[in-house]
């Protein structure tokens, strides 16, 4: 039940069914402290979260300019969504993205993590610089990264000590997207070392000498040990990211306005521009609706795999 | 002692890449405290200029005296930390019931509490304004915290860490007469401590940078949060960049203590891969 | 460290019930405004002074980031906790005035006789951009125009006499281009003109005045269906193009990915010519002034020029009750009583006539230029779809120039666009 890791817990209360004669009322017992225990999140959930979004859908079906009361319309602003072809594009430029983000996020935010857990001269530091990154405010990093490519900027400048030529990454369809990308790796990567920093730290650190009096190698060890221990912080990194990727906005916004041609549009951006910019409430929230069960696809699919991948 | 030589070129080579790797991360991130120190005609100088020819320490002065910072600093710092201390608390509490123990509907719950991250804030922000009007937090920290102060994020991330703490521990306190409260709270939080160290700086930074929400609940000078501040810096044909760059690099200092304070919590111990070679 | 956490919760939460409304036993008015510094340390200073000229009304002034202050307004207004007057840029008066946000001003209020004493007191068309149906819905404060701002030294360089040699026409334009424009093999190293379009609304505010100037609008006089695909709207898409893919006079990958400030562009020498707003003399300060100069807006045909013209305005809040209104309209009132004070502390003139025989004014550098160009402005398209038509005329632009696509095709694709958007209530 419990995905991706080994059920224990499930086995407890029916171990004690069997030890003791009021073990139902015990069960039922851990049962409620369970629930008491889920239950103040829960509270807030229902009142900040599941109630706006159950409004945001049922806007959906809904023609909404925000200052006139909202008209049913049916399914008539999905269908709007699927006539416009620039929501299509919207698609396809947020899949790219969270996808290109997400990705290399995975496996250079392990590798940054197991490298900053190295002992080394002046770790402390090295952990700080690249903490640094994510400190930044959202703002400013829009800003500095826009300085940064411009054609004349500090990345064609480093480019062109290689001998490569000028690169337009702002204002070619080609190397727009790639250029919002790599923000985003830049930035997610540490965010998710630092969770597994953390995950790392769950590792008991016995299994890793036994490991090695056993003559495991440091591969070996990884393999064997790090790697599977991992699994609930790997689902978790896969998830987040994923998620966090599908949600960006601020660096369109502030740094191509979507374009050239639509290229960088993401899916947020089209639904903030249609809700806020256009008034169509409504159609904004059918797209997020949409975004919402892609979403939840993804998630789903991969608790499938990494569950699938522990047996 | 071949072998030995070997692993350690490897070890130096590999804390060398390390560091390369850092400065390159950095490069964005000097630039900003670079730009501070300039002129705004120097911003724009191309090709770009790494170092200010001559530093303008009054860039600080001036930015931070443009708005009344103090009361931005002071406000962002008691959100976030307020946010912070919501999540750690029933983040964890929640993730707790989540992960140890078994009632029905429990993966439903998880997943619906989960499915919350799904939406852009965009689409929710409508509907959570009249929540938060009908509570009457409508300009107040109330209304700043509360709405933020539980967080699918921090669940889903503790419920990950607490699956792993092995049962015998709960089931010894149990044994021992402990309460199922107590268990949570002598037991299981001193044992996440990397997990909540993680999920301090992460929400922490997340919360001390929320932009939209403030910008939309708040209306008062007195209530204003630090990246409303930043923001100001740039109007509709003008902006005063260096002043900006100043103003956030002093915004950072917060989160670069906390990271600080916490490191040694999510770090501490695991040398052992490094020193038994 | 948790419990430091839980100390500091509780601490804040009772913090929260801290700040309350403050008991007004006199009328207390909201303003809000978006960020445009130097401008809001004068409205600041404005309300300071309104405070000390009368004791009936408080005025409490919110500045809001520039990006989103629209967002903020338009939720405000939504759920009913709007202020009482707001500050409007005009391209959304027609959604503004379209989802009812603002109420209609009374020019008497104001303290004009009516309607047409107060409109003879403004620029010629000046107050069209705030008007529906012959109401006035929002009193302008900092105007502007785009003029073409040029660096002399670049025109002495090439020999020519920036006193006289200025471009009147865009042919003109294109031809001194040709001399100023600077390459390093075949790599353009400075831009003789740059055509500012990284953003939607750059793009609208220096292409829609050519299309005007070659007889072509962007909608039709109903404002229900595209035109900009006409003859006019190509021949204006087409020479807009020829500075960058004929001429190579101008770099568009450079326009759609510069700075955050576009104009720098032109202070730094980077570019020779440059379209751009009366703020950017401020913003470049004297010493950079010393190298520029700002001419009128090149035309297609001198003797029929037509500008561009844009700006803020007040705007009062129709929810609230009928006095509280009447307090707004005697707050705006007293703010644009100092027209001279509005160009020193903000750069932007206010654009009422006989604005230049102010004594004072005509020391401002090139305040005749742009008086003269906000003389023959017009506004942006008004309609209350004027984001989504700015955002397609953007893509349409970009189809041009960065990827050649045939100025007609492009339009044609452009005005689908914009009639779809229209097609939708």
């Amino acid at each position: 039940m419990s995905n991706g890791l080994p059920s224990v817990p499930v086995s407890l209360p029916q171990a004690r069914t069997a030890a003791r004669p009021f073990s139902l009322t015990y069960a039922n017992r851990l049962r409620v402290a369970g629930f008491l225990f889920v239950l103040p999140a829960l509270l807030h959930f229902a009142l900040f979260k599941f109630y706006p979004m159950a409004q945001a859908l049922l806007l959906s079906f809904f023609r909404y300019d925000l200052t006139s009361s909202p008209e049913f319309t049916g399914l008539g602003n999905y269908r709007a969504l699927y006539e416009n072809p620039l929501f299509h594009q919207a698609l396809g430029v947020s899949a790219k993205y969270t996808l290109g983000v997400a990705i290399p996020e995975w496996f250079l935010a392990l590798g940054l993590a197991l490298l900053l857990n190295r002992a080394m001269p002046g770790r402390g530091l090295i952990r700080l610089a690249y903490f640094l990154p994510i400190a930044m405010s959202q703002i400013v990093v829009a800003l500095v990264w826009k300085f940064l490519y411009h054609p004349h900027g500090l990345v064609n400048g480093l480019l062109a000590t290689v001998g490569i030529g000028r690169i337009n990454w702002l204002s070619e369809e080609a190397t727009a997207l790639p250029a919002l990308i790599a923000i985003g790796v830049w930035r997610g990567v540490p965010l998710f070392a630092v969770v597994y920093l953390a995950g790392l730290q769950a590792i008991p650190r016995d299994y890793y000498e036994a490991a090695s009096m056993d003559g495991a190698g440091p591969w070996q060890r990884f393999r064997w040990i790090t790697l599977p221990l991992l699994r609930p912080t790997m689902l978790f990194v896969m998830v987040m990211s994923l998620l966090m990727a599908m949600k960006v906005f601020t660096n369109p916004l502030v740094m191509t306005e979507g374009g050239p041609n639509g290229s960088t549009r993401v899916l947020p951006y089209f639904i903030y521009e249609t809700g806020f910019a256009f008034f169509r409430m409504g159609e904004a929230a059918a797209a997020s609706s949409i975004l919402f069960g892609l979403a939840l696809l993804f998630t789903l699919v991969q608790f499938r795999l990494l569950r699938r991948g522990l047996a | 002692m071949n072998a030995k030589t070997r692993s350690r070129v490897l070890g130096w080579v590999v804390t060398l890449l390390t560091v390369a790797g850092a400065a390159f991360v950095l490069l964005p991130y000097f630039w900003m405290v670079s730009s501070s120190f300039k002129t705004q005609d120097a911003i724009f100088r191309l090709p770009l200029e790494w170092m200010p020819r001559e530093p303008r320490w009054q860039n600080y002065p001036s930015a931070l005296g443009r708005f009344p910072f103090g009361v931005y600093f002071f406000n962002s710092t008691v959100m976030a930390l307020a946010v912070m201390a919501g999540n750690l608390f029933f983040g964890s509490l929640a993730a707790y019931g989540l992960a140890k123990f078994r009632f029905p509907l429990r993966e439903l719950c998880f997943r619906a509490m989960l499915s919350t991250l799904m939406l852009p804030l965009e689409i929710l922000l409508v509907p959570t304004f009249l929540v938060v009007r009908q509570l009457g937090l409508l300009d107040s920290y109330g209304g700043l915290i509360v709405p933020l102060a539980v967080d699918a994020f921090g669940i889903f991330l503790m419920r990950q860490y607490i699956t792993d703490l092995p049962d015998s521990l709960i089931e010894a306190a149990r044994l021992d007469g402990c309460t199922e409260f107590g268990i949570y709270w002598r037991i299981v939080l001193p044992n996440c401590r990397p997990a909540l160290a993680a999920l301090a700086v992460l929400s922490f930074r997340e919360n001390w940078d929320q932009f939209l929400w403030p910008l939309v609940i708040i209306s008062k000078e007195a209530l204003k949060t630090f990246p409303l501040g930043l923001a100001q810096f740039e109007g509709f044909h003008s902006a005063s960049y260096h002043e900006m760059m100043a103003a956030a690099a002093v915004g950072m200092i917060p989160m670069i203590l906390l990271f600080l304070l916490f490191q040694r919590a999510f770090v501490r111990g695991l040398t052992l891969t490094g020193l038994k070679e | 460290m948790w419990r430091i956490g839980l100390v500091l919760a509780l601490l804040v939460g009772g913090l929260a019930s801290g700040p309350g409304p403050a008991g007004a036993q006199s009328m207390k008015l909201t303003w809000w405004e978006h960020a445009n510094p130097p401008h809001n340390e004068y409205s600041k200073e404005l309300v300071a002074r309104y405070h000390r000229a009368q004791s009936k009304v408080a005025v409490s002034y919110e500045v809001f980031p520039m990006t989103p202050y629209f967002k903020k307004v338009t939720v405000a207004m939504s759920t009913k906790t709007g202020p009482d007057m707001f500050t409007v840029m005009d391209p959304l008066m027609p959604t503004f005035i379209e989802k009812k946000m603002m109420a209609p001003l009374d020019p008497r209020s104001l303290g004009h006789a009516s309607m047409d004493d107060m409109k003879s007191k403004y620029l010629p068309g000046a107050l069209d951009g705030y008007m529906a149906e012959g109401k006035l819905y929002a009193l302008p404060i900092v105007s502007g125009t785009m003029s073409l701002f040029l660096n002399k030294r670049h025109f002495e360089e090439a020999g020519l006499d920036p006193d006289k040699d200025y471009p009147q026409t865009w042919d003109q334009l294109a031809r001194i281009g040709k001399k100023l424009v600077k390459f390093e093999g075949d790599k353009m190293v400075r831009e003789a003109f740059d055509f500012a379009m990284h953003s939607s609304s750059w793009t609208m505010s220096q292409f829609e005045p050519i299309l005007r100037q070659f007889g072509g609008s962007t909608l039709d006089p109903t404002g229900r269906r595209c035109t900009v695909n006409s003859e006019a709207g190509v021949k204006a898409m087409r020479l807009r193009a020829s500075f960058a893919l004929e001429y190579k006079i101008s770099d568009p990958t450079v326009s759609v990915a510069t700075h955050p400030l576009p104009a720098e562009d032109l202070a730094q020498g980077r570019v020779s010519m440059f379209i751009t707003h009366p703020g950017s003399v401020a913003q470049f300060g004297p010493e950079k002034m010393k190298d520029l100069k700002v001419v009128p807006l090149p035309q297609v045909d001198p003797k029929k020029p037509v500008t561009h013209f844009y700006g803020f305005a007040l705007a009062v809040n129709p929810d609230i009750p009928a006095d509280r209104q009447k307090a707004a309209h005697e707050l705006m009132r007293f703010l644009v009583l100092n027209p001279k004070e509005w160009l020193e502390h903000t750069a932007y003139p206010l654009p009422i006539k006989g604005f230049l025989e102010i004594p004072g004014v005509r020391s401002h550098p090139y305040i005749d230029v742009f008086i003269q160009d906000m003389s023959t402005g017009r506004f942006v398209t008004r309609s209350p779809k004027f984001t989504e038509i700015a955002d397609a005329m953007h893509r349409a632009m970009e189809r041009v120039v960065l990827n050649r696509v045939d100025p007609k095709r492009s339009l044609d694709q452009a005005c689908q666009e914009i009639d779809l958007a229209l097609s939708k209530p």
